[in-house]
């Protein structure tokens, strides 16, 4: 069983069948050694609260503070336009592969991207995971610092890949002023606050490609 | 082993093939695409709008790829206007180009979601009870029913199902019906114009239910009630187009560029074509730099400004007889002609009511309505006469002398009794019996507070054998404005330097602006008025609608119109933006949202009585009656009555409406009639009179008597509008607040019971419908997800523009959200499998109050009479409230909701008084929506199915969107006015606007007669016009435009002409100055709430590009003297807090600001950066954490022509803006962000 198709699983809104396939995950990790001491605290947790406690930490720790929230593009696009693109995006890899999200979700939910990553080839997986561990790091460190264990799914995650994560700087640029005087209106006249894109070929990005351009 | 990790959640394989087999998915290489692939690539375009509270109604291009959202851009293909005058495009503005983004933002509800102690009680409770028992078994019992109402606002969500979230709300509802009455199941949802579908879907649940809808325009204190006292009209006004045609434009109180920001472009153009521009703004507001001129009246003294401008007015241009239009206008036009009695008091004499036919012998003739007839003088003949128009006329004529009058109530100035031409005499100055004193009351605080002035007066016989002396209402006006007519006597001033109310001289002391200036800017006004017959405007706004007394401002404005022409006239007369959205398909609507196709009449109630009741406001009243009654009053007739108490009083008169409204269970009231053999509304009757059945607000805390259960959908009321926000939490919800006031000092009712121990946690469930998680949300038992304004089918209109809207469903609802019709389609069929097995059909006792535009306005002429001390019969629908009998078979809410019903055909549909015949339409509807096959009491009734039917239904019946509606409606007010108006609509008979159309591009109405404006190729819509161009009279008293009211109450109110007030004494500051003290000094600041540039209107600011823009959270704009003394400087934290409660946030020091006020942006939420209060060592509110609720008397007036309740149109008002607060910087900032459970044990 793939570790991503585990970790989506844990990382899903609890509900009672997840608490009932407890054995099963457990047999599972059991090929995973590391993964499963890093994943001790939540499989702890889940273990050892009533479901209706596990659905209010849920709701309180993803739905209710954005700064974990589950949806990537949220931590690199925020309120931006390029959002709805960069969605797009995703979501024709994922037809690439011959998937498509059958539920209520959008394409950038971290635990459908997990499902997805568990159902291709791990060499893609890798590389996709590659691109996005910057922002999964991000919200683990969140997690982390509140003391969440749900952090450990992304600590797992973190070991998945050769990447060393860079710093995530929270979007937009805050600072109208700065982002007026680095970038000046775009050529459509209205994105002071985001750089444009350029034209051409898209392929599926987790992070903002011209604030670390420019940073380097 | 399950499997569980096998199975996939999120994902499902592409299938290979599709259509059967003729289509293949094939995974070649589409490099070959990405050549000219680019940034603005998209799938399709689709035009919607944003439903936001701000009435733009601008036109949006939203691009969608792969079914999701990629941008949004502003649309430009509306329909051109006339030659000569600009486009209205490109409407929409930075902010609303920001709202793409939100669909997918974190802030999204994207399940239903349920407090946890709640689900989890419900889930224990439904192994052994059925649903309904279930909801009983928790909320009846005390101490679980605590648990999660204490946790209201301090989280604690989990996600639920859609089905068990909508069983539980249906069997509340069902056991709230069975156990406590219909009434108690209560539903507040804002301006339905921004979202009209949406709006009505659950105003058509509660009314099959029996539920109550809540009025918001009242409560928002964005309804003027000058314009019902004026005009009978809840308010009608140009749309922006027109300020083009005006060539003096006065903006007051009124930031256009900021709150109407699509439309301000019309007040740039008009300048470059060389109207002058006049800014009234007591802080430097964006319109000011509009300005030629910029007048800066302290705020809250605007109408003593106004007051002077008409000085001036009256003065040069009546009195100096410069202007034989403004005579004529004032002739035609307004009540000035007509006679007023005056009535002796002390030394002198004072206005009372204005004649009536029924005054004189033989009601001089008139054998209908002779006490709704209001007399004048023919200049000619010198006759007393009962013109053409008043309101007599428009009631009931066909019953007498063979319907002889029938068609006499329009204005054509014609003796209504002989049906002759007459020609009004304005004034009694050459031809009265004596020269009088006449009394004026004054609450300005510095001269007499009854100023005597002399005034032309006759006197006249009386039925009675005696006599009485008049006057008319110019003559009134002339002395009540202080001009010196030559007829000596005192308190009047022969120059405008005089120091004597209502000179430019007088004003200054009030409002600090120099004399010259009003002088100045009233004579170009007059003059250009006088120039142009009419094209001077004023656009007027919250600044001036906001305050206690804000009915003084906007009727000394309205009166500077009047007396100078200009209302009803092209580029003229009165332009209030004040949160108002246009519903311009009201009457299609109505019968969809309220379900009157189904069953009349509909339970509504006026918002800001409610909420000062169940949230207790009125245990904390500060205000007495006796602070705010003239000197001429009676005040015996008010002894020790409250605020409350008159609310009361005018509830069981049928003056305002009721909610909850018999103490007693409507359903068993009619079934211990029945029992007891007797029809349910004599039994009812008897009972009331009889003292063994109460009414509710007799006793808002007696448990019997609160609100159950509540619906709050497209409304932030908790985080925006909800004026004594902490009196929501304490007493509507039970939890956790600041309210520091303690109840002493308070005024306590004499009639309406007072229980000492208060009542806290009224609500049994608060159902929230949001697509955000807003303040209001975190405050619900039950948060349902809703659709975006991109994710549903929908309409939207505006009054700034005269074109139908869609919303439209670009990508379907995210996650778990649907749109509100469906949400509400889906409670009906709840409720229907849940309730209605349990209920049955039950019949259901319905009070509705005496109503405008119906013969019930009519109710009660003269002396206001209580018929609870024995001041008259309790006769329902005169002198009490209409009782109806409705049948409610509660196994058919679903079916009725989804289908048109009977009684359009049978009843017909209409509105404003006037009916037309509709069986055609629902025919043609059952066309296009397709006819109920299934078995039942729809089948064969129009389909209701989608929202899109639903925006047909609305399309269909209402005469502004369907031509042959109009052609009729225009026939049907013909018949009353006896004139012919069709030819306003027959041109387009045959147009008719389908939802398609307007989704294709927006579409221009078509004029209708239920509004008083027209569309047309040759003028821009503006209020009145049909009144002056057609004759139609406006739907008040005199059937004219009235200075005068004369309403005992409004009269021992000291309203009966305009005059000047200071704002009211709230007394919320001084018991809390140095009580909390923490070192830093202590300002006290009166405390003002305007609309801001960077939230999204009122409905959210919550948006990380404009709190990127402003400050990033709370803030309190105040000005640098205030700062300077406090020693605070900018950006620092500031408490703000007064004996209602608290609020932080960082402060704004600005130039912009004058001494004296400090300004908070509303709808600045606490779920964005809101650190706790030094005070309450809780979190800071919100601005309405400092705000109290007080109720106006005048407006509880009901059952008298114009002044007759209606929907949203008269009530008491939610004033904020004379409420005073304690300002100081902050010690420590504490962010209170340890876990709630060890945040309550510290």
């Amino acid at each position: 069983m793939s570790l991503y198709r585990i970790l989506s699983a844990l990382l899903s809104y609890p509900e009672q069948d997840l608490l009932d396939a407890r054995d099963e995950i457990a047999a599972a990790l059991a090929a995973h050694p590391a993964a499963c001491d890093t994943l001790r605290p939540l499989t702890d947790f889940l273990a050892a609260h009533r479901l209706i406690a596990l659905q209010e930490n849920y709701v309180a720790t993803f739905d209710r503070n954005p700064a974990h929230s589950l949806h990537l593009f949220e931590h690199i696009h925020g309120e931006s336009r390029d959002r709805g693109q960069a969605m797009v995006d995703l979501l024709a890899e994922y037809q690439r592969h011959g998937v498509e999200p059958d539920v209520a979700e959008l394409p950038d939910h971290v635990p459908l991207f997990l499902e997805f990553l568990g159902l291709i080839d791990e060499d893609e997986a890798e590389a996709l995971l590659d691109d996005a561990i910057h922002v999964l790091a991000a919200i683990g460190r969140r997690l982390a610092r509140n003391e969440s264990p749900y952090a450990a799914v992304f600590q797992v995650l973190r070991t998945l890949t050769r990447v060393e994560p860079r710093d995530q700087t929270d979007p937009p640029i805050r600072d109208m002023d700065e982002a007026l005087e680095t970038f000046g209106p775009g050529a459509d006249g209205v994105e002071p606050l985001l750089k444009p894109q350029p034209g051409g070929t898209h392929t599926v990005h987790f992070h903002p490609r011209g604030q670390y351009a420019n940073a380097r | 082993m399950s499997h569980f990790l096998d199975r996939l959640k999120f994902l499902s394989r592409v299938k290979s093939t599709f259509s059967d087999g003729h289509g293949a998915v094939v995974d070649e290489d589409r490099k070959w695409e990405n050549g000219y692939r680019s940034r603005w690539q998209h799938d399709k375009i689709v035009r919607s709008t944003h439903g936001v509270n701000c009435t733009g109604s601008c036109s949006w291009k939203v691009y969608v790829k792969n079914g999701l959202i990629t941008w949004e851009t502003q649309q430009t293909d509306y329909p051109r206007t006339r030659p000569d005058l600009p486009n209205h495009e490109p409407r929409g503005c930075p902010r609303g180009a920001s709202y793409s983004w939100y669909v997918y933002s974190a802030q999204r509800v994207k399940y239903p979601m349920i407090r946890s102690s709640l689900i989890d009680m419900w889930r224990e409770a439904r192994r052994t009870l059925d649903p309904i028992a279930a909801w009983a078994s928790i909320s009846q019992d005390p101490e679980k029913s605590r648990r999660y109402k204490r946790e209201r606002g301090q989280g604690g969500f989990v996600r639920a199902d859609w089905d068990t979230a909508t069983e539980i709300i249906a069997a509340a509802n069902a056991f709230t019906i069975d156990k406590f009455g219909p009434d108690r199941i209560i539903g507040f949802s804002p301006i339905p114009a921004m979202s009209m579908v949406s709006y009505a879907a659950g105003a058509r649940y509660l009314s099959l239910l029996g539920g109550v809808c809540l009025s918001f325009y009242d409560w928002y204190c964005d309804l003027p009630p000058a314009s019902p006292q004026t005009w009978g009209e809840q308010t009608d006004v140009p749309e922006s187009a027109d300020w083009y045609n005006a060539t003096y434009l006065m903006v007051w109180g009124s930031n256009v560029p900021m709150t109407r920001t699509p439309d301000a472009h019309f007040y740039t153009e008009v300048r470059y074509k060389g109207t002058k521009t006049v800014a009234v703004s007591s802080d430097f507001g964006e319109m000011v730099k509009f300005g030629d001129i910029w007048l800066a009246p302290r705020q809250g003294t605007d109408a003593a400004l106004a007051m002077a401008m008409g000085h001036v007015v009256l003065k040069e241009f009546h009195h100096g007889g410069k202007s034989d239009y403004f005579r004529d206008y004032a002739k035609q036009y307004t009540d000035m002609p007509m006679l007023v009695l005056l009535r002796e008091h002390g030394d002198c004499l004072v206005p009372d009511h204005f004649l009536r036919a029924s005054h004189l012998a033989g009601n001089h003739g008139e054998a209908n309505n002779p006490e709704w007839k209001t007399l004048e003088i023919d200049a000619t003949t010198g006759d007393l006469v009962v013109p053409n128009g008043t309101i007599g006329f428009r009631w009931g004529e066909g019953k007498v002398d063979d319907g002889a009058k029938v068609g006499r109530w329009n204005l054509e100035q014609k003796d209504g009794g002989s049906g002759r031409e007459v020609d009004p005499l304005l004034s009694l100055i050459d031809c009265r019996d004596e020269v009088a004193g006449v009394g004026f009351p004054y609450f300005g605080g510095e001269h007499d507070e009854l100023l005597v002035r002399n005034v032309p007066v006759k006197r006249i016989a009386l039925a009675d054998g005696g006599s009485a002396l008049v006057t008319t209402v110019y003559d009134l006006q002339l002395a009540n404005y202080g001009v010196d007519r030559g007829l000596g006597g005192g308190n009047v001033a022969a120059s405008f330097d005089d120091d004597v109310p209502y000179t430019p001289a007088w004003q200054e002391k009030h409002t600090t602006v120099k004399r010259e200036l009003v002088i100045q800017v009233a004579r170009e006004f007059a003059q250009n008025a006088h120039d142009t017959h009419g094209k001077s405007m004023v656009i007027v706004g919250a600044a001036l609608n906001h305050w206690y007394h804000m009915d003084m401002t906007y009727r000394g404005i309205i009166n500077l119109l009047m007396m100078c022409g200009c209302v009803g006239q092209s580029g003229g007369g009165w332009a209030h933006y004040v949160g108002q959205e246009k519903l311009r398909p009201q009457f299609g609507w109505a019968p969809l949202a309220f379900a009157t196709d189904w069953s009349r009449p509909p339970r509504q109630m006026n918002g800001t009585s409610f909420f000062y009741a169940h949230t207790s406001q009125w245990r904390h009243e500060k205000l007495h009656v006796d602070d705010i009654l003239a000197p001429t009053a009676d005040r015996g007739r008010y002894g020790k009555l409250s605020l409350i108490d008159l609310n009361a009083k005018s509830e069981r008169m049928g003056w305002l409406p009721s909610a909850p409204q018999l103490r007693t269970n409507p359903l068993q009231v009619t079934a211990a009639a029945e029992a007891a053999g007797q029809d349910p509304v004599a039994y009812a009757a008897a009972q009331l009179k009889a003292g063994t059945l109460a009414m509710s607000c007799d006793d808002p805390d007696d448990p019997a008597n609160f609100p159950r259960n509540m619906f709050v959908w497209r409304s932030n009321i908790l985080g925006s509008s909800g004026k004594g926000h902490e009196y929501f939490l304490k007493y509507l919800l039970g939890t956790q607040n600041a309210l520091f006031c303690d109840e002493s000092d308070t005024v306590h009712p004499s009639e309406v019971t007072y229980r000492e121990q208060a009542a806290e946690g009224k609500l049994d469930l608060l159902t929230v419908l949001d697509f955000r998680m807003s303040t209001t949300c975190l405050y619900g038992d039950i948060v349902l997800p809703t659709a975006t304004w991109y994710e549903k089918d929908d309409l939207n209109t505006s009054d700034m523009h005269p074109f139908i809207h869609p919303l439209s469903e670009a990508v379907q609802p995210l996650w778990e959200s649907k749109t509100d019709w469906e949400i509400y389609k889906l409670l009906a069929k709840q409720f229907s499998e849940i309730g209605g097995p349990y209920l049955g059909t039950r019949k259901d006792l319905v009070l509705t109050p005496l109503l405008h535009d119906t013969p019930g306005e009519l109710g009660q002429p003269l002396e206001p009479r209580d018929w609870k001390h024995g001041e008259c019969d309790l006769i329902p629908g005169k002198t009490a409230p209409n009782m109806t009998v409705v049948e409610r078979d509660y196994r058919d809410i679903h079916r009725k909701f989804t289908s048109v019903g009977p009684l359009l055909d049978k009843l017909g549909n209409g509105g404003k008084g006037i009916n037309w015949d509709t069986r055609h339409e629902v025919r043609e509807l059952a066309g296009l929506t397709r006819a109920v096959t299934e078995p039942g009491i729809s089948e064969g009734r129009p389909r209701l199915d989608s929202a899109i039917d639903a925006a047909e239904m609305i399309l269909t019946f209402a005469p502004e969107t369907n031509g042959h509606v109009s052609v009729k409606a225009w026939e049907a007010l013909g018949r009353i006015t006896g004139r012919d108006h069709t030819h306003l609509a027959v041109g387009r008979e045959h147009d008719k606007i389908r939802f398609r159309d307007v989704q294709a591009q927006p579409r221009k109405i078509i004029s209708a007669p239920t509004w008083s404006g027209l569309e047309s190729e040759e003028v821009s819509y503006n209020a009145g016009y049909t009144n002056v161009h057609e004759l139609i009279p406006w739907r008040t008293l005199t059937g004219r435009q009235q200075f005068y009211q004369d309403h005992r109450w409004m009269l021992d109110f000291g309203e009966g002409s305009c005059v000047y007030k200071p704002a009211i004494d709230t007394r919320s500051v001084a018991p809390m100055l140095g009580r909390h003290g923490n070192g830093e000094h202590e300002l006290v600041l009166n405390w003002i709430t305007p609309h801001q540039k960077w939230g999204i209107h009122s409905t959210y600011s919550d948006n990380l590009r404009m709190l990127t823009l402003s400050r990033g959270g709370p803030h309190v704009w105040i000005s640098e003297t205030d700062a300077a003394q406090a020693g605070i400087r900018d950006n620092d934290w500031i408490e703000v807090f007064n004996l209602n409660g608290t609020l932080t946030a960082r402060v704004v020091v600005s130039q912009r600001v004058p001494p004296g006020m400090c300004l908070m942006y509303h709808a600045q939420e606490k779920i964005v950066n809101v650190p706790g209060a030094e005070t309450s060592g809780k979190r800071g509110g919100i601005h309405n954490s400092v705000t109290r609720a007080v109720l106006k008397p005048t407006h509880m007036i009901g059952g008298y022509a114009q002044q007759a309740y209606g929907f949203n149109y008269y009530g008491t008002v939610g004033s904020n803006r004379d409420e005073f607060v304690v300002l100081r910087k902050m010690k420590k900032v504490k962010w209170l962000e340890a876990p709630r459970d060890a945040a309550r044990e510290g």
